[in-house]
């Protein structure tokens, strides 16, 4: 391992070559950046993993049955397991997906579930990603260049092969297919996770497409090709939000969309992963009754825990955040991507006065968690080792079957005080090894 | 029962060719509990293709495309419909009728104006579902002037009720968000109304296991005078007419639409103040 | 897989024309850094003429500086291989990532020298990784006609340079049969009348400097 922080530097350079980056925007420009990466890795054990993996199937699964039940019959609503406002007022609730049964029943090919490690030793699941969950790439090109750099740290430890993403993504979308080729489809390059678009596309063997390469014909989906050929396209991984998928169904406005191409879905001629709709079951104010799914669609108790969260919406947790909101953390509802989070410790009292009566007066925009005291993990600052907070974001895919991938993405945050890990504010990533059950 | 034989058709010029032009339009009355409809004619020129689904709200929706350059676009669609008199239609209700929707959020004009129409519901004690949207479709086509041009088709039912004045979309919306703040379901209708004119929208509230439709613009309930086009949450969810082309041109759009009353083998028009 | 979209067969032609351009006019400095040792001041001003770039330079120094790593300079060789780049990085999926990183990496080098001052020196990396590139490329890509249609943008951008800078019959004839060859193997369509007419004048024409804009508009206009 000593080997592989040794050549930190050299693994970066590697990366830097094959364009490992990601896209943001400062003050309306574009830029691209390398996503930092430090060598020492996160280490899940065999039977650690064997447990998480249980948990997050149990999870995916249940979120599945729901957006199943959610644009069906709504069992769950008319059973009043979880109130129908919570459901019906979310932005990620698209009634124009009423009525369709996607391929194979599946909504969440591609689950990226966000869990931290508490000082307890337990994970807690933070989010669910069931729209279109990034960072696969980043940990499998790692592993690629850290198996080049340092063979005998791989020798000496028994990890997972974890370059097997591709294949299992291939998988899960040869499973959907209706008949075509499979083409991911990506808003542009001026996107901020274009580099795993394209890599993606490369490892999977999928056609990468912008909005003018696809049209819709006789409620078919096609790839333009330039001799005038077309290719009927059986499954598209798009990686555009819903809101822009479809001009004519959603955002009129929307220039990087495919007109029609809900039509197209809604006869069963593509499959269109993920689903259109899913927004609904990873919607924060959602995440409270995911324990509840697992047991109503399952009859399981959940085996991976939430954070500890309130709901103002009900009244008995209105009173325990009113009283506690210091110590809280606020996530607005609407938000993603770290944005809309606030930590009650680092208000003044004015601004806490101010937040209880947003609250008040708009309960159900808010979710308010404990903060989860969460191992710290080591991240080298040039020769020094610091302690930096991290999270871990899990791969689930959903095909024939449902299984988790042994890694997963650990970003780590930029500052030791800060308790964000998102990639679009800054901190890099880690690998995930996981271990096998054979040591070595 | 009335027979009702309509006619709706578009005709747009374009100052230049487009390309790659996609439609989705709702202008083809399905059947229902209160409807039932024969078409003659249905046709979208020029297409290379168009297919009939329904949408996610339970309408038709006639859509396709012409890639080709062209710079004239028409559709027509021809009909005989069976309607019923005023009644409450049965079927089951999603519950997003119940909430605010893009066009129909709860703002401060909305509460105010919805506040007064429940006054006025105790003052005359109205109390059940009918009686209380009734009263509102009375207060609201008496405190909300009808005048086209003052609003357009993104104007919410909040910025219609700051205005005061509106069309038929803005009555639809203000009595639909009125509803769902009174905690009763309603939806946004289009339609077509009899004589000639312009497509035309209404409400329509759930009450005893069904829907029920009321005109706010006109003041009257839907009866067999009325052929429906699309319903859901709000105009967003039911345009009647929906495209995207390449170029850039300017548009010139002729519409006309006619519905009249079939009786004993004869034509009659019925007075009608259609469109809205 | 067998199919390209219309997008990416404009990107291959123009990856193919940017890495071309930035390969030969960066050997072509070589001649003329090597030539300013002896020349007065401002033998520059006959390269642009030559090239048809607009000579906005002031001495040699500067020129050295702006036409090499010019960012704001849009006829630099930066700014060529960044629209090499800018195309390069849209087609991961038919070059695969280990061609891509050789462009990538004539990028990054370029923008790590621009303080150098030896720029040669590490220029020299620039050229190496653009010949790798086109290595990479007739290995590692696998449609046949992503590799021809990147050869035509190759060959049509060098027979564009080699007729501004009057290179010998001789080498335009080699570099014409390169692109007839490649051509006929693509589904391009194109003016059969430009490529003729382009073929008369290499082949047949005794003074070629009389026709050498003729020349030049058959090339520019063999795709549109």
């Amino acid at each position: 391992m000593r080997e592989l922080i040794e050549h930190t530097e050299g693994i970066n350079r590697l990366m830097a070559r094959y364009g490992v980056k990601f896209g943001i925007y400062k003050g309306g420009e574009f830029h691209e950046q390398l996503f930092p990466f430090d060598a020492i890795p996160r280490v899940i054990t065999h039977e650690d993993f064997q447990q998480l993996e249980k948990g997050l199937i149990q999870r995916v699964d249940a979120l599945n049955l729901f957006l199943n039940d959610i644009y069906g019959e709504k069992k769950i609503i008319h059973d009043g397991v979880i109130p129908e406002e919570f459901v019906f007022l979310s932005s990620g609730y698209l009634p124009q997906c009423e009525g369709i049964t996607p391929p194979k029943k599946i909504y969440s090919h591609i689950s990226g579930i966000d869990l931290v490690l508490g000082k307890d030793g337990e994970w807690y699941i933070l989010e669910d990603n069931l729209r279109i969950p990034s960072g696969a790439s980043y940990p499998m090109i790692a592993r690629e260049i850290c198996r080049r750099v340092s063979p005998a740290t791989f020798g000496n430890n028994s990890v997972v092969d974890n370059r097997n993403y591709a294949s299992m993504l291939r998988e899960t979308l040869d499973w959907v297919n209706t008949g075509g080729i499979p083409v991911i489809m990506t808003p542009g390059r001026y996107n901020a996770a274009y580099f795993e678009h394209s890599y993606l596309a490369e490892r999977t063997g999928s056609e990468l497409a912008a909005c003018t390469d696809l049209f819709v014909e006789d409620n078919h989906l096609y790839y333009r090709d330039y001799r005038g050929k077309k290719q009927k396209v059986g499954v598209i991984y798009r990686r555009i939000s819903d809101d822009y998928l479809d001009p004519m169904t959603f955002l009129p406005e929307s220039l990087i969309g495919i007109p029609n191409i809900m039509d197209v879905y809604r006869s069963g001629n593509v499959a269109v992963v993920n689903a259109p709709g899913n927004g609904v079951a990873d919607d924060k104010g959602i995440y409270y009754f995911v324990p509840r799914m697992i047991r109503y669609y399952l009859g399981q108790e959940p085996i991976l825990k939430n954070a500890p969260t309130y709901l103002p919406f009900y009244e008995d947790d209105r009173k325990y955040v009113m009283e506690h909101l210091e110590k809280l953390v606020i996530k607005d509802v609407a938000e993603a991507g770290g944005y809309g989070v606030i930590f009650g410790n680092e208000l003044s009292r004015e601004k806490l006065s101010d937040l209880k009566k947003i609250i008040e007066k708009e309960p159900r925009r808010f979710i308010a968690q404990e903060v989860i005291d969460f191992q710290d993990m080591e991240v080298m600052d040039g020769e020094e080792k610091v302690l930096r907070k991290t999270d871990l974001r899990a791969f689930v895919l959903s095909g024939e079957k449902t299984r988790v991938w042994p890694s997963g993405l650990t970003r780590f945050s930029r500052n030791a005080d800060s308790f964000v890990v998102k990639s679009s504010q800054g901190g890099g990533f880690k690998d995930t090894w996981v271990l096998s059950q054979w040591k070595k | 029962m009335k027979k009702l034989r309509f006619e709706y058709s578009m005709e747009l010029k374009f100052s230049s060719p487009v390309s790659s032009h996609y439609f989705a339009l709702h202008c083809v009355p399905g059947d229902s509990l209160r409807q039932k409809v024969v078409m003659t004619e249905c046709r979208v020129r020029p297409s290379d293709y168009a297919s009939e689904l329904e949408d996610g709200f339970g309408n038709l929706k006639l859509s396709g495309c012409c890639a080709a350059p062209h710079d004239f676009f028409s559709y027509c669609v021809k009909g005989m419909v069976e309607t019923e008199g005023m009644g409450v239609w049965k079927g089951p209700l999603h519950p997003m009728y119940r909430y605010p929707s893009a066009y129909t959020r709860f703002e401060p004009e909305v509460v105010r104006f919805a506040r007064k129409v429940l006054e006025v519901c105790r003052k005359e004690s109205a109390e059940t579902t009918m009686e209380k949207a009734v009263c509102a479709m009375h207060y609201l086509h008496a405190h909300f002037e009808y005048m086209p041009g003052a609003t357009d088709i993104r104007t919410t039912a909040a910025q219609a009720l700051r205005l005061g004045k509106g069309v038929c979309q803005d009555y639809a919306h203000i009595m639909t968000a009125v509803m769902r703040y009174m905690k009763i379901p309603a939806r946004y209708v289009t339609g077509l109304m009899i004589g000639e004119g312009a497509t035309h929208a209404w409400t329509e509230v759930y009450t005893d296991g069904g829907w029920y439709g009321l005109d706010p613009t006109n003041d009257l309930h839907i009866d067999e005078y009325y052929i429906n086009l699309a319903h859901g949450r709000d105009y967003g969810d039911c345009i009647v007419d929906r495209g995207i082309f390449l170029g850039n041109a300017s548009q010139e759009q002729k519409i006309y639409v006619n519905v009249e009353e079939i009786k004993d083998g004869r034509n009659s028009c019925v007075n009608g103040t259609a469109g809205g | 897989m067998g199919v390209i979209s219309m997008e990416k067969v404009d990107h291959l032609y123009w990856l193919g024309r940017y890495t071309e351009r930035v390969y030969t006019t960066l050997r072509m400095f070589f001649h003329i850094y090597d030539k300013m040792i002896e020349q007065p001041e401002g033998i520059y001003a006959k390269y642009c003429e030559r090239l048809n770039i607009p000579d906005i330079y002031t001495s040699n120094r500067q020129f050295v500086k702006s036409y090499l790593f010019g960012e704001d300079n849009l006829d630099s060789v930066y700014s060529n291989m960044k629209r090499a780049y800018d195309n390069a990085v849209v087609l991961r999926d038919e070059l695969s990532s280990t061609v891509l990183s050789y462009v990538q990496l004539a990028l990054d080098t370029f923008e790590s020298c621009r303080k150098t001052t030896a720029p040669l020196l590490e220029l020299q990396q620039v050229i190496d990784y653009l010949l790798a590139f086109w290595g990479g490329a007739d290995d590692y890509v696998e449609q046949e006609d992503c590799r021809n249609i990147l050869k035509c943008g190759k060959y049509v951008e060098r027979l564009d340079l080699y007729i501004r800078l009057n290179y010998h019959t001789k080498y335009l004839e080699k570099e014409y049969r390169k692109l007839c060859n490649r051509l006929e193997k693509t589904n391009l369509s194109y003016k059969r009348e430009n490529l003729e007419r382009l073929e008369e004048i290499i082949l047949r024409e005794e003074d070629q400097k009389s026709c050498y804009k003729e020349a030049l508009e058959c090339l520019g206009g063999l795709f549109t």
